[in-house]
């Protein structure tokens, strides 16, 4: 079943009495326990697409079902993972990690138990009373990858989340997601302007046109990453030297610079 | 600065003060003591109010007394002020509500509500604690407002997006969130409930600080005014001393500030 559903959905947004299309007819599937990376030129609503099937924002017509289901607001089951991490600065890492489950009222003994599986998942043993101020961009992004995690949810929702840090410590942490995925793979969606993190991390890649967004393009990515055998290199910087990495990653680059000249008036 | 070297240049700076005052008022009598009361003066006027007391009580209970007011009015003003920051800020609907009906009120100064106070309640406790209540209310429910508006608006969708119910909302997250500036409004409101109360009492009290600032002056007796003003400046700062431990504990999160 399609976890992730957008059905022609379109977006209008009013400024100054007159009405701007944001989205135009955008029709992507994410199917269960897939990863999905949208790219696209900056101001194209790929964010836009993603807060709404957060729940955050609602389409001007079309629908946004995820496990089946219209989304009529945010909620558990579609967690997010923000660029500026949007941790609880008053609460200490482990219970920035047991807030989802609070609210979900998962009892204590349950609860414990999978609070220590995110923290051990996720890397961050010793930083359970920590406050996030104490800890570095990576340290925090790790707590909210962990408070999303732990709540099981049926669609995880990233919206550029190593956008916010360093190159290397973004390298870091791509290693991790795809290992994460590997162990425990969830229904992804995942907003980047990075191409080469869209082709690294996601099993299918959408490209976006420039305002109004349109989908463009899906390339399937996990065929060739299977067929090539990218999986036997542990290695960013390995994976993306093989030909086949760059050929995609080239083609992608030329679907989208189209776009950018095209937006040059 | 190292805080003991702070500490000592504080101390130092308040001794060279007091020898001033004493070698200008005892020595050189290039003030007159008449006016100005001599440290001798001060020390006899306090052991006076402390020991025998004065306008009708001693120096403890006068400050007890206005303490006890501070304080109710003060509590009284922020129980009510807070809940209403917060629902302002969280709520368009209710900011549209209250928000004409504040903007009236503003911009009145807490003293002009000291005569209708007293035409009301009289020269009792009940007139005091009404005009500290608007003081204090003010400062109270514009600051946790602006703490409300001012989240991150990331921090509320990480809260929704994790299904936050309404109560934990607002206790475990608008809170804690809008505390720095809740408390900033506390400071203020405490600043204007010693204010307000002083001024109460100069125009018309039974008992506290503020009456005892009064007799002293009908009895043209500056150092007993000194010895008053001296009482106001202590307990005021005690209190915003005691307010500033309470946020420090409350905010444990915040990096440590110097």
């Amino acid at each position: 079943m399609s976890a992730i559903v957008f059905e022609s959905v379109h977006r209008q947004f009013e400024r100054d009495g007159k009405s701007f299309p944001a989205l135009d007819n955008v029709t992507l599937t994410v199917a269960d326990k897939e990863f999905v990376a949208l790219v696209g030129p900056s101001g194209c609503g790929k964010t836009t697409c993603l807060r709404m099937a957060a729940g955050f924002e609602a389409p001007s017509s079309g629908r946004v079902l995820v496990g089946g289901v219209p989304v009529t607001g945010p909620g558990p089951d579609r967690a997010v993972v923000f660029q500026q991490f949007a941790l609880f600065p008053w609460k200490s890492v482990e219970d920035n990690i047991a807030f989802g489950l609070r609210n979900r009222k998962v009892p204590a003994d349950e609860r414990r138990e999978r609070i220590a599986g995110a923290i051990r998942l996720m890397g961050l043993e010793g930083y359970e009373t920590a406050f996030p101020h104490q800890l570095s961009g990576g340290m925090q992004q790790r707590v909210a990858i962990a408070r999303a995690y732990v709540l099981d949810p049926q669609a995880l929702l990233m919206d550029e989340p190593f956008g916010a840090l360093d190159a290397q410590t973004r390298v870091v942490m791509q290693e991790e997601l795809v290992r994460l995925a590997r162990v425990n793979p969830r229904t992804v969606l995942f907003i980047t302007h990075a191409v080469e993190e869209a082709v690294y991390l996601a099993d299918r890649v959408a490209i976006m046109t420039r305002r109004p967004g349109r989908i463009k393009e899906v390339i399937d990515v996990r065929s060739i990453r299977a067929a090539e055998a990218w999986d036997r290199h542990e290695r960013v910087e390995d994976v993306m030297d093989l030909e086949s990495f760059v050929h995609l990653r080239t083609h992608i680059w030329r679907s989208l610079r189209e776009e950018k000249v095209g937006g040059e008036r | 600065m190292r805080p003991s070297r702070r500490f000592f240049v504080g101390i130092t700076t308040i001794a060279a003060l007091f020898a001033v005052w004493a070698v200008l008022t005892m020595v050189t009598g290039t003030v007159s003591t008449g006016r100005f009361p001599s440290p001798l003066q001060f020390w006899e006027s306090a052991r006076q109010v402390l020991t025998v007391g004065y306008a009708d009580a001693t120096l403890f209970a006068h400050a007890l007394h206005s303490l006890k007011l501070v304080v109710m009015g003060f509590l009284v003003a922020i129980a009510a002020g807070i809940p209403l920051g917060l629902l302002m800020g969280w709520s368009r609907r209710a900011e549209a509500f209250v928000n004409p009906v504040f903007l009236l009120i503003r911009p009145i100064p807490p003293l002009a509500w000291i005569p209708l106070a007293i035409l009301w309640l009289g020269l009792g406790d009940a007139a005091k604690i009404m005009v500290i209540f608007f003081a204090a209310f003010v400062p109270s429910v514009i600051n946790t407002f602006t703490g409300v508006r001012m989240i991150e608006p990331h921090i509320i969708e990480a809260a929704r997006m994790l299904g936050t119910g309404r109560r934990r909302m607002v206790r475990e997250v608008l809170v804690p969130a809008a505390s720095p500036m809740i408390f900033t409004g506390l400071r203020l409101s405490l600043q204007a409930s010693w204010t307000t109360l002083v001024a109460a009492e100069l125009v018309g009290a039974l008992a506290g600080l503020g009456r005892v600032l009064n007799v002293a002056q009908q009895d043209i007796y500056p150092a007993m005014v000194m010895v008053g003003m001296a009482a106001v400046g202590v307990l005021g700062w005690a209190t915003t001393r005691l307010l500033a431990m309470i946020e420090a504990r409350a905010m444990p999160w915040l990096p440590a500030r110097a």
